[in-house]
């Protein structure tokens, strides 16, 4: 599975205080990183559930 | 890259984009800068539509009521303006698909009505009816508002620059506004737009810690609160509200006004909230709305705290006490009875009441750190911890004690149900500053929106909406009413109203 992020992402930080193993400010840059493609049972569960939290609909998911 | 437009719009945030609505219904072309990668500014953060509705008596006694707040220190005719165009908020944010629930209609009789418990101060919350815009997961409506208005604000010609700050305005051999300028923030590129008139729509100053010092004389905690201080702001991290639309108007001859802190007390450093606002770790945001004994430094009581949800008048009684530091104070038979009911609900942070208080301490002091909470068995292991005088805690102790006792409080009027004695440790204690959403004001604006100098000549095509002129609304306090996006709002609708009206008497 991999994550996708739109650039309409209002770096609001929900994904990353929710599911921070996923998800990370980069201030640098001014965007939101994706650590790493989910893996196992629960850190897919946990990129559904950040698809399903974040504010705006940029969380996409590939199977 | 060279653009032509007739406003050009700084900042894409709640003023922004509603200028914008306003100036394309008013079929001109708008180009709107926007300093970060993405929409929506800090008007992503909302929820709370407080709206005046479309019928003169109602908008009439919304007036009267926003003048009287301020004290008669506002613009009235800055206030007219809100109360009159607060209706197109509504209208707007339902017109791009985004849904309003009326969570309290508030009728013409009982607006102005001072009894609220949800946490919002009398006159300020009473003027309109309480609407929340709804949004998706976890966020609020305000992000899907900032969305779709630039969807929608793009797809009737308007354009948006992200990720490019607007750093300068041209005037003409007139001194009239003739161009705007950008610089892509990665790839460097200038951006240059002929233009008749620009709105500065910008935001505040919570980012630049310089200009709080400077303007309000707070120093601002930072993020976890590493360098003392006494302010802490409550947004998404990383905001870049560095008041650049404020340096602007002043470089320009616009004349200075007051920088208001928002209001909202608060619990500095790490363990409070996550990086989003209101999705907090643990229920300390909800201890703070509580009506028990609040003291100062010195050990005395300062407010009526059945007035703690009311972060306003919370804020301005921190404010005025010793070093602008607050601690509530509540004893072992308080937390059994919060962990059966709390007094105050507030709605962003709902429960009806709270789960294990001591391990919700002891878990932001050993796991987090956090260096403003304390849990002691005796008031003077609290009072040395926290910094209070132990001799004056226990005076009025003592005395609050009694008012407990005969259910009279002959100090401040507190009702009876909130003079909860303080008696049986363990202690708890917490450290609370004031702190802010955002910052408000600090330009200057007539009645047309227009940006003005020191002698109130407009200058000419200069405009300006949002948090950064609220403090015309209520005049000058150091802590100020709300900074909200339903004032931004209306003030954006008025201000491309008044740049479209501006441009077509040229
Ligand atoms: C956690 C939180 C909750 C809130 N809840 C509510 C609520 O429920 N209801 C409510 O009404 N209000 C709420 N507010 C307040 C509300 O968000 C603000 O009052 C409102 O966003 C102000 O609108 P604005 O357009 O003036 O500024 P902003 O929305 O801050 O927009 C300013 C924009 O200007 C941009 N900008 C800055 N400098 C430049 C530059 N040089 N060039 C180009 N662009 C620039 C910024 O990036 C930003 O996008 C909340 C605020 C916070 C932080
Ligand atoms: S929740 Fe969505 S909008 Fe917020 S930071 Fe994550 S991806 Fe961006």
């Amino acid at each position: 599975m991999k994550i996708e992020i739109k650039d309409y992402c209002i770096r609001c930080g929900i994904c990353v205080g929710l599911y921070p193993e996923l998800f990370a400010h980069n201030f640098e840059e001014d965007c939101i990183d994706v650590l790493k493609d989910p893996d196992t049972d629960e850190l897919k569960q946990q990129a559904r559930d950040a698809a399903r939290d974040c504010a705006v609909t940029a969380i996409f998911l590939e199977k | 890259m060279n653009l032509t437009a007739d406003i050009v719009i700084m900042g894409s945030g709640a003023a922004g984009y509603s200028a914008a609505d306003a100036a394309l219904q008013k079929g001109k072309t708008v180009v709107i800068f926007e300093k970060r990668p993405f929409q929506g500014g800090v008007a992503n953060c909302a929820i709370q539509y407080i709206v005046v509705r479309n019928e003169k008596a109602y908008q009439d006694k919304a007036f009267h009521l926003l003048y009287e707040y301020g004290n008669y220190n506002g613009n009235p005719k800055v206030i007219r303006r809100y109360v009159d165009n607060s209706w197109r908020t509504r209208e707007f944010i339902e017109r791009l698909g985004v849904k309003m629930e009326v969570a309290d209609a508030v009728p013409l009789e009982d607006l102005g009505a001072p009894e609220r418990a949800d946490g919002f101060p009398p006159a300020i919350n009473v003027h309109g009816d309480d609407t929340h815009a709804l949004g998706r997961g976890r966020g609020h409506g305000g992000a899907l508002v900032g969305l779709y208005a630039m969807r929608d604000i793009i797809k009737r010609g308007g354009t948006y620059l992200l990720d490019t700050p607007l750093t300068d305005i041209k005037l003409d051999e007139n001194g009239a506004v003739c161009e705007a300028i950008g610089v892509h923030n990665k790839t460097k590129e200038e951006v240059h737009v002929s233009c008749k008139a620009v709105i500065i729509c910008a935001g505040g100053v919570q980012d630049d810690p310089e200009m709080i010092r400077e303007h309000t004389g707070f120093t601002y905690t930072g993020k976890d609160a590493p360098n003392g201080g006494n302010v802490t702001f409550n947004c998404f991290p990383n905001t870049k509200q560095t008041g650049d639309g404020h340096k602007l108007a002043w470089k320009l001859g616009g004349a200075v006004g007051n920088i208001s802190i928002e209001g909202h007390d608060m619990i500095p450093g790490p363990g409070i909230e996550t990086s989003t606002a209101w999705i907090t770790y643990n229920q300390f945001k909800i201890m703070t709305e509580q009506p028990y004994l609040w003291v100062n430094k010195r050990g005395e009581r300062f407010f009526d705290e059945s007035l703690s949800n009311n972060h306003i008048s919370t804020c301005r009684g921190i404010r005025n006490q010793p070093d602008r530091v607050s601690y509530m104070i509540f004893d072992d038979d308080t937390r059994k009875h919060l962990e059966e009911k709390v007094d105050y609900f507030y709605f962003v942070f709902p429960a009806e009441k709270l789960t294990d208080v001591r391990g919700q301490f002891k878990d932001l002091i050993e796991n987090w750190g956090n260096k403003h909470v304390f849990m002691a068995d005796t008031l003077e292991e609290i009072c040395a911890q926290a910094g209070i005088s132990e001799e004056g805690l226990k005076k009025t102790i003592d005395r609050y004690n009694g008012f407990a006792a005969s259910g009279v409080d002959e100090e401040f009027d507190k009702p009876a149900q909130y003079l909860r004695p303080v008696k049986k440790g363990p202690f708890y204690c917490m450290r609370i500053y004031c702190g802010g959403y955002n910052t408000i004001g600090g330009i200057r604006i007539n009645g047309d929106m227009q940006v003005i100098k020191e002698n109130f000549d407009p200058i000419p095509g200069l405009f300006a909406a949002g948090d950064n002129v609220l403090n015309e609304l209520y005049g000058n306090p150091i802590i100020a009413g709300l900074g909200a996006a339903y004032f931004a709002m209306p003030l954006g609708f008025a201000a491309g109203d008044c740049a479209s009206e501006y441009i077509d008497r040229l």
